[in-house]
Parts: structure tokens; C-alpha cells; sequence
């Protein structure tokens, strides 16, 4: 029997590349001029909204809402309070001590060693402090180098040139390393001692239908006994910042003083001290303030990414496009690839024009960070990001849902009103709301770390990009069981 | 009228967004009552707490589908082409416009109606329970008190003017996407911009501007002295937005081809 070849068409197969499709959703956008005006009309409105905010901002913003800053030219991020009793330390030197006792004037209240470059506001530190209820952490400038749980209440640290090293022990001679860090330009004479302070007590109260968030200051109180230094220095021991705030009971505190009532007879040194070191939660989130204009350019892109899809339906013109391309999910996953790469660019020259601007027209009132400092391009670049998942994600309610109108309310619905509602709500509330809807996308717009923020830049981010995954999942499922 | 009458009664979707409607206005007036505690003031008795527009905080979110139902229906029909036979009909064409303001009157009037009581009802079975006692000086909202029978009918108002000046935007923009973006965003998002805005004085006048903070003012029924404008001096901000689109609208119908 002969060997007969199956046929084999000559004709070359027609391309199916996911690349056509896109080239084919990119002209029907393109094409739409009503369409087009949507795009520059976000951009122009997210803009514009942004130097209104800038251009609106009073002086208060400078002045702080919370709380008052400790030292404005530290940043925004930065708080150096507290009362510190040092002496100098020699380059090869450690300091112990034991945290014999801890008023608990805060959950974050700290007691412990701290060794810095100078008095000086801002200089570099580093600090292994016992807390009334986090436990023992090794912190340098804004970042925790270490950490423990409670416990242990022997502390030391150990220098070496201009690396610090934090141990802790629960008995004084069973020693465990914390860490290490370098404290740039530490000088051979160092400071080190014991370090008392306390944060702000943050009280929200309800009242007028709002609520009100104070920070009332707190006065931290610890006692310190075994406090060896290693060489021994033959100084007195110096007090530096305040020892309370003024009001009753308050104690004079001058600086660089001898206090004789810290260092007792016998060994034992009470401590009193107002105030922190490290991450300062009160700043104003300028860049934030800023960005959120692009709420208003949102609704085009929202309404924009809805017609995108459900125009076809209206029109018919979804069987054409279902007809020359039967795999219905690719149809799906090229419209939301063009329009989140569309609504990414002109997320990003509406973001960086916003910044620019308002950078140029912002008086005295607003200072806005570099834009070369990470958390703000991360905060600029993420709003562009934000607009495209938001544009994936009102794609896919409009390909559920098929309907203009249903769509764009439920997706401004759900992205706007948690802001809106919010406001009558207790704070706590309001959080949750902030945590799980997809306006926890707008955290990523997050450049300084609050006492109130709800949810992290990058969780926030999370959050929306799942509800895009989902609505496009359940919107491919809809479209390949229904009819179009 | 009457042929406008039955087009709203005969689609499903008005139906469904008057349900909504009240459900939206019952169930986040619900969620307010229920999470708002006296222990979150200094003292129970220096709450200052608007017992009423806290029930009433549900028309915030209710007033979206008061907005979808009023300009679908008169986008519906510059859609589908039916605003042609509509208009070849009635050849005076203001008065479509006019008969389509009255009939989603009657309508959201009867949905603001519903949820109003629903939310009041519900505030007084659970604000109790929280504390707001009449003891601490909440008395439970009631209709025979003056404020609160001004707050609720001034609810119900505020729905209504936002279905019309829905109504005038969609008969201006005659595109039911754009309509929608529109008004909505006119309602949420201009208070959010407010907010951001830190001059105070600036701040003020523009919550006195913007149709939502101007309008929900009827709301308040203590510490009027506080609001930015008095209730319903705030709800003719609304009335005057809403006017000026019917107006816009009826203008535009009249001079335009359909």
C-alpha cells in the first residue's frame, strides 16, 4: 500500500498574535475622538485640581495639625526629644545598664542606652531601649536595626571605631546581639548614656458629629541601676533635653547641666523624660495633599474605560469583534492591556505635571519634598498606577455588568464613597473602609508614615489591584458562558 | 405625562433603583447608628451628636441611584433613537422635559419618602442602645420635633432636587456615561477637593458652593451655628444648580436637533 500524505494546506495560517488584537483595541481607541478628549480631559483635571490644592494650602499646613514638630529643619519625618544623661565614650568602650523599672506613659514609651555623635538636634544615635509594650528595640535615625521580645532588661552597647553594637540579657551575664550599625562620623569622644522619653498620646474624641484627634505629650519615668562605663570616663554625668513639659510638677531643664537628683547614692538613676526619638507621625503628607487631584481626573478614566466596553455592546459591535476573534478572554485581557498602558501614560504626565506645578505655584504654606526622594517618586509614579488598575477594574465591571450607567456608579461607588461616608463615621470605621475597598489603592499616594495611616503604600496597592484581578476573572468567566 | 408615567413603570430598571434607593439610604443610616458609641466623647452629655443626620447619612450614598435613574431617563432615549417619536409627539418639547421632571419627582418622592422613615425607625430602635439616651440629651428622632421633621422632609428634597438636576444634565450632555460621570462627580467629588483646601476662609465659601455640603446642611438639627450655611438656605444652593441645569436643558432641547 502506498504511504498516502495527509493534506496539507498550502495557504499560510492567519496571524492570531495577541499583538494584532492589541493593535486592533489601540485604533478603536485611538479612533474615538470623544474618547481621546476623556484621556486629556483626566489629565488636564487631575492637573488642575492638584495646583488648586497647592495654590490653596494656608500657612497651617506648615504649623502641623496633630501635634507641634519638634525641630522643622529635621524633616518631616524626623523627631529627636527625649532626655538624654550622657558622659563621653572613648573609642573602644561599651556602656551597661539594667531598666530596673518603667512607668508605662505610653505603649511606645522608651528607657535604655543611647550613644549619638552630639548633642546636636538630628545627630546621628543609636538607642536599644525597653518599652512598656513592644519589647526591647535597637533603632538608628528612622530605621529598627533590632529588635527583642520582653524580658530582657539588662542593656549594652558595645563601640568599636564607628560601629555600635546592641545586646540584651535577661540576667546580666548571658548576653545576646541585637545588631550593628555604623553611625557615620562618630567622633572618638561620643556621647552615651542613659536615654529616657515617651511619644505623644494620640486621643480621638467624638464630638459635633466628627471626630477630634489630639496629641496630648506624655512624660516618660524609668529607673536605671548597674550603669557601668567602660572605660570609666571620670566626668559627671550631663543631663540634655526636657525632663518634663511645664505645668504641674514640672522641673526646670536646663541643659548641660549636672542633676544631682538623677544619679542617686545608691547607683540608681531615675529618669524622667517628654518626647521621642525617631519616626515623628504628625507630619503633613504634602505630596499626598498634592496627588489627590487625581480623584477628579479618575472620572473620565472611569467613565472611559466603561465605554470602552460597553459601547460595543450598545453598538453591536462586540459580535464583529467576537466574530474575527472567538477567544473572548484574549478579546478582554487586550482591551485591558491597552487601556491600563493608555491611562498608565497619562496617569504618569498628569502625576508629574501635578507635582511640578504645584512645586512652582505652592507658596510658603506648602513644601513639597524632592522628587528625586524615594517614598515621592514612588508616591507619583504609583498614581499613574493607580489610574490604570482603576481603568482594568472599571473594564471589568463594565464587562460584567454591560451597562454605562450601572458601571461607572458602582466603580465611583466603591472607590469614592468610603472617603465620603467616612467622614461621619468614627475613625475606627472609617479605617476598616479605607482597608477594603479599592480606595486602599490611593495609599500608595502615602509619602510619610501617620499615626493614622490605614493601610501601607504597597498593601494598599494590593488591595485594588486584587479587586481588578477578580472583576477581570469573573468578567472573562461571564463572557465566554453568555451570549454578546 | 401619562405616557411618561408608563415608561417608567413598564422598564424594569427604575424599579430597581428606587429599591436600591431605599436600601442604600436604610442600610448606611444603620451602620452609622450602630457604630457611633457615647463612650467616643469626653462625656455622653458633650457629644454634641446629630442624632438625626446621623441617621440619615445613608442619602450620601442613595442620591448615586436617584442620579442613574434620572438621567437614564431621558439618556435612554437619546440612545435608543425613541427621543425622536417622543419629541414628533409632542412637538412643544419643553413640556416632555417638564413631564419627565414630574414623574421622577413623584417617584424619588416616594422612594425618599420610604427610606427616610426606614433610616429614623431604625436610628430610634438603636441609638439607645448606644448610650444616646434622652437622659444624656438625645432624645430619640421624632417627627413632632421641629428640626427633625425639617431634616427628614429636607432629606427627601435634597433627593428629589439631585434626580432634577440629574435630569438636567442628562438632557444637556444627552450621553448617558457622561451625564453620570458628571453628576456624580459634581456631588462627591468637589467635597473631597474642599477638604484639601487648608484656607479656612476659602474652605468655608466653597462648602457653601458645593451642592452636596450645601445641600445635606438641612440635615443638621443642633448646633446650627456651626454649618457653613443654615439648612435651608443650603438646600436652595442645591435647588438653584438644579434649576439652572432643568433650565440649560430645556433651552438645549428646544434649539437642538434630537
Amino acid at each position: 500500500m502506498p504511504a498516502v500524505t495527509p493534506y496539507r494546506s498550502a495557504v499560510p495560517r492567519g496571524r492570531d498574535g495577541f499583538d494584532r488584537l492589541l493593535l486592533a483595541e489601540w485604533t478603536k481607541l485611538r479612533t474615538v475622538p470623544r474618547w481621546m478628549l476623556a484621556l486629556v480631559a483626566a489629565v488636564v483635571l487631575t492637573v488642575f485640581a492638584g495646583v488648586l490644592v497647592a495654590a490653596g494650602a494656608g500657612t497651617e499646613t506648615a504649623g502641623g495639625g496633630g501635634g507641634e514638630r519638634p525641630a522643622p529643619d529635621l524633616g518631616v519625618q524626623y523627631q529627636d526629644g527625649g532626655r538624654f544623661l550622657h558622659r563621653p565614650l572613648a573609642e573602644d568602650g561599651s556602656l551597661v545598664a539594667r531598666v530596673a523599672d518603667q512607668e508605662n506613659s505610653h505603649a511606645w514609651a522608651k528607657a535604655g542606652l543611647m550613644i549619638r555623635t552630639s548633642t546636636r538636634q538630628g545627630a546621628p544615635y543609636a538607642a536599644v531601649v525597653v518599652t512598656p509594650e513592644h519589647g526591647v528595640r535597637f533603632q538608628s535615625h528612622l530605621s529598627i536595626v533590632g529588635s527583642a521580645d520582653d524580658g530582657p532588661r539588662w542593656l549594652r552597647l558595645d563601640r568599636s571605631g564607628a560601629s555600635v553594637t546592641a545586646s540584651v540579657s535577661a540576667d546580666g551575664t548571658d548576653w545576646r546581639r541585637l545588631g550593628t550599625v555604623r553611625l557615620r562620623g562618630l567622633p572618638p569622644r561620643a556621647e552615651a548614656g542613659l536615654f529616657v522619653g515617651s511619644p505623644e498620646a494620640v486621643r480621638a474624641q467624638r464630638q459635633f458629629g466628627g471626630e477630634n484627634v489630639t496629641s496630648v505629650p506624655t512624660v516618660g519615668k524609668a529607673s536605671f541601676d548597674g550603669v557601668r562605663m567602660d572605660p570609666d570616663p571620670r566626668e559627671p554625668w550631663r543631663g540634655h533635653g526636657p525632663s518634663a513639659l511645664t505645668g504641674p510638677g514640672a522641673r526646670d531643664h536646663d541643659q548641660d547641666r549636672s542633676r544631682a537628683g538623677e544619679a542617686g547614692p545608691d547607683g540608681v538613676f531615675t529618669v524622667t523624660g517628654a518626647g521621642d526619638i525617631g519616626r515623628y507621625q504628625y507630619g503633613h503628607d504634602t505630596s499626598e495633599m498634592v496627588l489627590s487631584g487625581v480623584l477628579v481626573g479618575m472620572m473620565a478614566i472611569v467613565a472611559l474605560a466603561v465605554l470602552f466596553v460597553t459601547s460595543e455592546y450598545r453598538q453591536g459591535v462586540i459580535r464583529t469583534t467576537f466574530t474575527a476573534s472567538p477567544r473572548r478572554g484574549r478579546v478582554l485581557a487586550a482591551k485591558a492591556v491597552v487601556i491600563g498602558a493608555v491611562t498608565f501614560v497619562a496617569g504618569l504626565v498628569a502625576a508629574f505635571g501635578t507635582f511640578l506645578l504645584a512645586d512652582a505655584v505652592s507658596g510658603a504654606g506648602l513644601v513639597l519634598p524632592a522628587l528625586s526622594e524615594g517614598p515621592v517618586l514612588r508616591a507619583v509614579v504609583g498614581t499613574a498606577a493607580v489610574l490604570a488598575v482603576v481603568a482594568v477594574f472599571s473594564l471589568g465591571v463594565a464587562a460584567l455588568l454591560r451597562r454605562a450607567a450601572a458601571a461607572i456608579t458602582v466603580v465611583l461607588l466603591v472607590v469614592l464613597v468610603p472617603q465620603v461616608v467616612a467622614s461621619g463615621m468614627p475613625l475606627s470605621a472609617a479605617r476598616w473602609l479605607e482597608r477594603l475597598t479599592p480606595a486602599a489603592g490611593l495609599a500608595i499616594q502615602q509619602t510619610v508614615v501617620r499615626y493614622d495611616t490605614a493601610i501601607g503604600p504597597w498593601a494598599g496597592f494590593g488591595v485594588l489591584c486584587g479587586y481588578a484581578a477578580v472583576t477581570l476573572v469573573a468578567a472573562g468567566w461571564r463572557l465566554r458562558r453568555g451570549d454578546a | 405625562m401619562h405616557a411618561e408615567w408608563t415608561k417608567l413603570r413598564t422598564t424594569r430598571g427604575p424599579a430597581w433603583l428606587l429599591a436600591a434607593t431605599v436600601a442604600a439610604v436604610v442600610a448606611v443610616g444603620a451602620a452609622s447608628v450602630a457604630s457611633v458609641d457615647v463612650s467616643q466623647c469626653p462625656a455622653p452629655t458633650e457629644c454634641h451628636e446629630d442624632t438625626t443626620r446621623l441617621s440619615l447619612l445613608g442619602a450620601r450614598l442613595g442620591q448615586a441611584t436617584v442620579v442613574v435613574l434620572a438621567v437614564l431617563a431621558i439618556t435612554n432615549e437619546h440612545a435608543t433613537g425613541m427621543i425622536r417619536t417622543t419629541l414628533a409627539a409632542v412637538p412643544r418639547r419643553h413640556r416632555v422635559l417638564w413631564a419627565k421632571a414630574v414623574v421622577v419627582t413623584v417617584a424619588v418622592l416616594a422612594a425618599g419618602v420610604l427610606g427616610v422613615l426606614g433610616a429614623l425607625a431604625t436610628g430610634r430602635a438603636v441609638l439607645p442602645g448606644n448610650g444616646f439616651t434622652a437622659a444624656n440629651g438625645y432624645p430619640p428622632p421624632s417627627l413632632t420635633d421641629g428640626p427633625t421633621l425639617r431634616a427628614a422632609v429636607g432629606t427627601v428634597l435634597y433627593l428629589v432636587l439631585v434626580a432634577l438636576l440629574a435630569l438636567g444634565v442628562g438632557t444637556v450632555v444627552r450621553d448617558t456615561a457622561g451625564a453620570v460621570t458628571t453628576t456624580l462627580g459634581l456631588l462627591y467629588v468637589v467635597p473631597l477637593l474642599v477638604e484639601l483646601v487648608a484656607d479656612p476662609q476659602w474652605h468655608d465659601r466653597l462648602e457653601r458652593l458645593a451642592p452636596m455640603t450645601a445641600g445635606l446642611s438641612v440635615q443638621a438639627t443642633r448646633d446650627l451655628d456651626r454649618l457653613p450655611i443654615g439648612p435651608w438656605a443650603g438646600l436652595g444652593v442645591l435647588a438653584a444648580y438644579s434649576a439652572t441645569a432643568l433650565l440649560l436643558g430645556a433651552v438645549l432641547l428646544e434649539t437642538r436637533d434630537p
